[in-house]
C-alpha cells in the first residue's frame, strides 16, 4: 500500500522554511539554464529562419558573407540572364543586386557600431518574400531615402518613420519599417542600391539572390555558376548560407549545457542535505509507518515523491522567473546585441523554446531524482526498533 | 574546549551534510569565476593590447569607407608624431573560408616605429623589409595552421580580384603583440593590382605620438588637417578603436552576468537553508550554552563562523578548480584537438577574478549564517529548555 501523497504535501508545508529554501534554489537554477537556453535559442531562431530554400546566395569564391565579397556589374548583368532563374508575370528576372556595406552608425544609447545596411533594387522586395514594409513606404531611388528592419529601429531611429539618419557620408531619411518575421534581416537598413554605391564610392555590387525557378534543380544552378569560367563565383541555398552563420550558437549550446549540468548539481547537493535532514528528523514517523504496516518500498517511493514535489515547485517557480526575465530583456533592453560574421550588429529576441522548457524540466527532475534517492534508501532501510526507539 | 574546536566539532557532527554543502558552494563559485572570466578577458585584452600613444586614423564613416593613399603623406607633418604606418584590409582566405583571420597590407619599413611594444625580432623585420611577398604572423595564427618560417601560403581576394601567395618571414608573440594578425608588404599587393584598376587607397592610418600627452593634440590636428577635404577622417586611440568592437559583446554579458547573479541566489538559498537546518537541530544545546553562562555574542560568532567557515573552503576550492579548468580547457584549445570547446577555451582566468570568487563566497558564507545565528543567539532559554524536557 502506498503512502499517501497528502502526507508529503503536509510535511513540505510544516518544514516551508526548508521547503521555500530548497525549491528557491532549484528555481534559480532552472531560471538561469533557461535564461541561457533562451539566448542561444533565439540566436539559432534568427539564422534557421533568415532565408528562403529556392534562393541562391551568389558571392565571390570564398567570401564567408555577403559583408566581404564582391561582384562585378558584368558579372550580375550575366547572372540575370542566367537560365532557371525565375521571372515575374512581366518577364523581370527575380534577381536582386545587392551591395552590402558597414558604416557606423551611433545608437540611441550614445555608442557607435557597424551596421549593415543592404542596396537593394525594388525587386529585393520579391524575393525576399519575408520582409513586407508594416509602416511608412518604400524608398524611393536616389533620394537618400531608407526603410529600417523592425529590430533596428529602438536601436538607430527610436522616432521612427520620419527620423534623419546620419552614416556614411550623408543624412538619410526612415521613410518605412519593414518586418522579415524575427530574420537576420530585422536588424538591417534597406536603401536604394545606386545611392549606396554612389556614397561608398563602389562600382558593383556584394552579391546577388537569385530566386530559382519553380521546377528548376538549384544545385544545378548552383554548379553552373561555379563553373562558369567568365567569373569566380560560388552559389548556395540562402537557408544553408544562414545555417552556416549559426555555427557559433552551436558553440554556445555546449556552452549552456555544461553551465546547467554543473549548477544542477550543486542543486544536487542542497536537496540531499534537505532530504537527509527530513529522514532524520522524521525517524520516528518513518518506525510507526513501518509498524503500522507500509513497505520498504512504500516508505521509499514516498520519500522520493518528497523530493520530486520539491523539484517540481522549483520547476514551475524556476520556468516563471525565467519568463519574468526573458520578458525584461526583451522589452527593457530590447533584446540582446550580436557580432555577426559581417562585423555588424544583430539584435536577438530571447525565446523560452521547448528545448530550453525540456532543459530545464530534466535538470528539475535530475535534482529530484538524485538528491532524493539516496535518503529515501536510507528511510527505508532504517531499522523498525531503532527507529520506534527514537519515539 | 575553545571557540575554534567548537565550531569544527560542529561541523563534522554532520560529515555528510558539511561536505555537500561545500561542494555545492565550491560548483558554484566555479562557475561564477568561469563566467566572471569572460567579461575581465575582455578588459584584459583592452588593457594589454592598446598602446596608450597609438592612434587610429580612420574614414568618418566607418572603416569599409577607404582613404585617399596620399593622406600617408599628408600626416607626416603634424608635430608630435614619431611612428606612421597603415593598415588596407585585403579579407584573404586561407584554404577555407572558415579559417578567419585578419590580414593586412602594411608599410614594412615602419613597423618598429609604431609598434616598438611588440618586440618583433631585428631580423624578422630586416627579412619583412626585403623580401618583396613577405609576411609577419601573429602566433595564434600561426600554430593554428602549424606554419613554419619560410613556408609559403596563398590567400584568396575576396574584395581583391587577385589571389597572393606570401613567404611568411617572423612572428608576432602572443604576449606582446596582436596574436591574430597577418601583415604583408603593400608594395606587393599593388603590384598585383597593376592592370587591374590599381591601388592607390588605404584603409586606415597608424600613428604613434612621442608622449602620451600629445595624443589629444594630434588627434585634434589630424581631424581638422582632412576637415572639408574629399574624406573626412576620424582619430581616436587604440584603446577606444578596440572598444568599440567589444561594444557589441555588452548584451550577451548583461546576460552572463545575469545569469551568474542567478548562480549565487541559488548558493546563497542552498547554504542559508543548512546552516537554518543546524541551527534548529541544536535549538536544545544553544539553550544549554546560554543556561550555563555563555553570552548572545559568542554564541553568534561560533554559529557564524560555521557557515563563513564551510563558505570560504568551498570558494577556495572552486577558484581553484576553475583556474585549473580553465588552464586545462585553453592548453587544450590551443592544440585545436577539440574545436567545440570554442569560447570555453579562449580565457585566461585573472587573480582578479579568484578574488572576486572568493568575496562572493564570503558574503554567501554571511549571509547564510546571519539569520539562523542571530535567531539562534536570540534564544529564549526557558522555552527551549522545556521544549526540551
Amino acid at each position: 500500500m502506498a503512502i499517501p501523497i497528502a502526507y508529503n504535501v503536509r510535511n513540505l508545508i510544516v518544514r516551508r522554511g526548508t521547503t521555500l529554501f530548497t525549491m528557491g534554489g532549484i528555481a534559480l537554477v532552472v531560471a538561469a539554464t533557461m535564461l541561457l537556453a533562451a539566448l542561444v535559442g533565439g540566436l539559432q531562431q534568427m539564422l534557421v529562419a533568415t532565408g528562403e530554400a529556392d534562393n541562391l546566395v551568389v558571392l565571390r569564391k570564398g567570401a564567408t558573407s555577403d559583408g566581404s565579397s564582391q561582384v562585378t556589374r558584368d558579372a550580375a548583368q550575366a547572372l540575370r540572364a542566367l537560365s532557371g532563374v525565375a521571372r515575374d508575370p512581366t518577364g523581370h528576372p527575380l534577381a536582386s543586386r545587392e551591395l552590402v556595406n558597414q558604416p557606423f552608425i551611433h545608437t540611441s544609447g550614445g555608442g557607435r557600431e557597424n551596421v549593415l545596411v543592404r542596396g537593394v533594387e525594388p525587386v529585393a522586395f520579391t524575393v525576399h518574400r519575408a520582409v513586407r514594409i508594416v509602416e511608412g513606404r518604400a524608398f524611393r531611388p536616389n533620394l537618400g531615402e531608407v526603410v529600417i528592419g523592425r529590430g533596428a529601429v529602438a536601436r538607430y531611429a527610436p522616432g521612427g518613420v520620419g527620423t534623419r539618419l546620419a552614416f556614411g557620408r550623408r543624412l538619410w531619411t526612415v521613410v518605412g519599417i519593414f518586418d522579415s518575421g524575427g530574420t537576420a534581416f530585422d536588424s538591417e537598413i534597406w536603401a536604394d542600391v545606386n545611392d549606396v554605391q554612389d556614397d561608398t564610392r563602389r562600382d558593383g555590387f556584394s552579391g546577388l539572390r537569385l530566386r530559382v525557378a519553380p521546377g528548376d534543380d538549384r544545385g544545378a544552378i548552383a554548379r553552373r555558376i561555379e563553373s562558369d569560367g567568365r567569373f569566380t563565383l560560388e552559389a548556395k541555398p540562402e537557408t544553408t548560407y544562414y545555417e552556416e552563420q549559426a555555427e557559433t550558437a552551436n558553440a554556445l549550446y555546449v556552452l549552456v549545457l555544461t553551465l546547467g549540468a554543473v549548477m544542477a548539481t550543486g542543486a544536487v547537493f542542497g536537496a540531499l542535505n534537505t532530504m537527509y535532514a527530513a529522514v532524520a528528523a522524521r525517524t520516528a514517523e518513518i518506525g510507526t509507518l513501518r509498524a503500522l504496516g507500509f513497505g520498504r518500498g512504500a516508505v521509499l517511493a514516498s520519500f522520493l515523491t518528497e523530493s520530486l514535489l520539491l523539484a517540481a515547485g522549483g520547476l514551475v517557480a524556476g520556468v516563471a522567473l525565467a519568463a519574468i526575465v526573458v520578458f525584461a530583456i526583451n522589452t527593457l533592453l530590447s533584446g540582446v546585441q550580436f557580432s555577426m560574421m559581417t562585423f555588424t550588429v544583430a539584435t536577438v529576441l530571447l525565446r523560452l523554446t521547448p528545448g530550453g522548457a525540456l532543459l530545464g524540466f530534466v535538470f528539475a527532475a535530475a535534482i529530484g531524482i538524485l538528491g532524493g534517492l539516496a535518503p529515501a534508501w536510507r528511510a527505508a532501510h532504517l531499522r523498525v526498533v531503532d527507529a520506534l526507539h527514537r519515539a | 574546549m575553545t571557540y575554534p574546536r567548537l565550531v569544527l566539532r560542529n561541523l563534522f557532527r554532520h560529515p555528510f551534510r558539511t561536505v555537500f554543502t561545500t561542494l555545492s558552494i565550491a560548483l558554484s563559485i566555479f562557475l561564477v569565476c568561469a563566467v566572471l572570466t569572460l567579461p575581465s578577458a575582455l578588459d584584459t585584452i583592452l588593457e594589454r593590447a592598446a598602446s596608450n600613444v597609438r592612434i587610429a586614423v580612420h574614414h568618418k564613416a566607418g572603416l569599409t569607407y577607404w582613404l585617399p593613399f596620399a593622406f600617408v603623406n599628408k600626416v607626416r607633418g603634424v608635430p608630435g608624431v614619431v611612428g606612421i604606418n597603415h593598415y588596407s584590409w585585403f579579407g584573404g582566405i586561407y584554404d577555407e573560408p572558415k579559417n578567419m583571420f585578419p590580414n593586412f597590407a602594411i608599410d614594412p619599413d615602419t613597423v618598429a616605429e609604431v609598434w616598438p611594444d611588440y618586440q618583433i625580432e631585428p631580423e624578422a623585420l630586416a627579412r619583412f623589409r626585403t623580401v618583396r611577398n613577405g609576411a609577419l604572423v601573429g602566433e595564434t595564427t600561426f600554430n593554428k595552421f602549424h606554419w613554419r618560417i619560410g613556408q609559403e601560403v596563398t590567400l584568396r581576394g575576396t574584395i581583391f580580384p587577385v589571389d597572393l601567395t606570401f613567404r611568411i618571414v617572423g612572428i608576432i608573440r602572443t604576449a606582446v603583440g596582436n596574436p591574430m594578425v597577418f601583415w604583408f608588404n603593400r608594395k606587393y599587393l599593388e603590384e598585383a593590382m597593376e592592370g587591374r584598376g590599381g591601388f592607390g587607397r588605404v584603409g586606415m592610418i597608424w600613428l604613434r605620438a612621442d608622449r602620451p600627452e600629445q595624443v589629444d593634440g594630434i588627434m585634434r590636428a589630424v581631424d581638422d588637417l582632412f576637415r572639408n577635404s574629399e574624406a573626412e577622417v576620424a582619430s581616436e586611440t587604440e584603446k577606444s578603436f578596440i572598444a568599440s568592437f567589444f561594444s557589441s559583446f555588452q548584451g550577451f554579458i548583461r546576460v552572463i552576468l545575469i545569469v551568474g547573479f542567478l548562480v549565487v541566489g541559488a548558493v546563497v538559498l542552498i547554504a542559508a537553508n543548512t546552516s537554518a537546518m543546524s541551527v534548529r537541530e541544536r535549538v536544545p544545546e544553544i539553550a544549554v550554552l546560554k543556561s550555563l553562562g555563555f553570552r548572545r555574542r559568542p554564541i553568534l560568532l561560533v554559529l557564524m563562523a560555521e557557515s563563513t567557515l564551510v563558505a570560504c573552503v568551498g570558494g577556495t576550492l572552486g577558484a581553484v578548480g576553475a583556474y585549473v579548468i580553465l588552464g586545462a580547457l585553453r592548453a587544450a584549445g590551443k592544440t585545436g584537438a577539440m574545436p567545440f570547446l570554442g569560447p570555453l577555451a579562449s580565457f585566461n582566468m585573472s587573480p582578479s577574478v579568484a578574488g572576486e570568487g572568493l568575496t562572493i563566497a564570503l558574503v554567501v558564507g554571511l549571509l547564510a549564517g546571519a539569520v539562523p545565528a542571530w535567531n539562534g543567539a536570540r534564544l529564549n532559554v526557558v522555552e527551549a529548555l522545556r521544549r526540551l524536557f
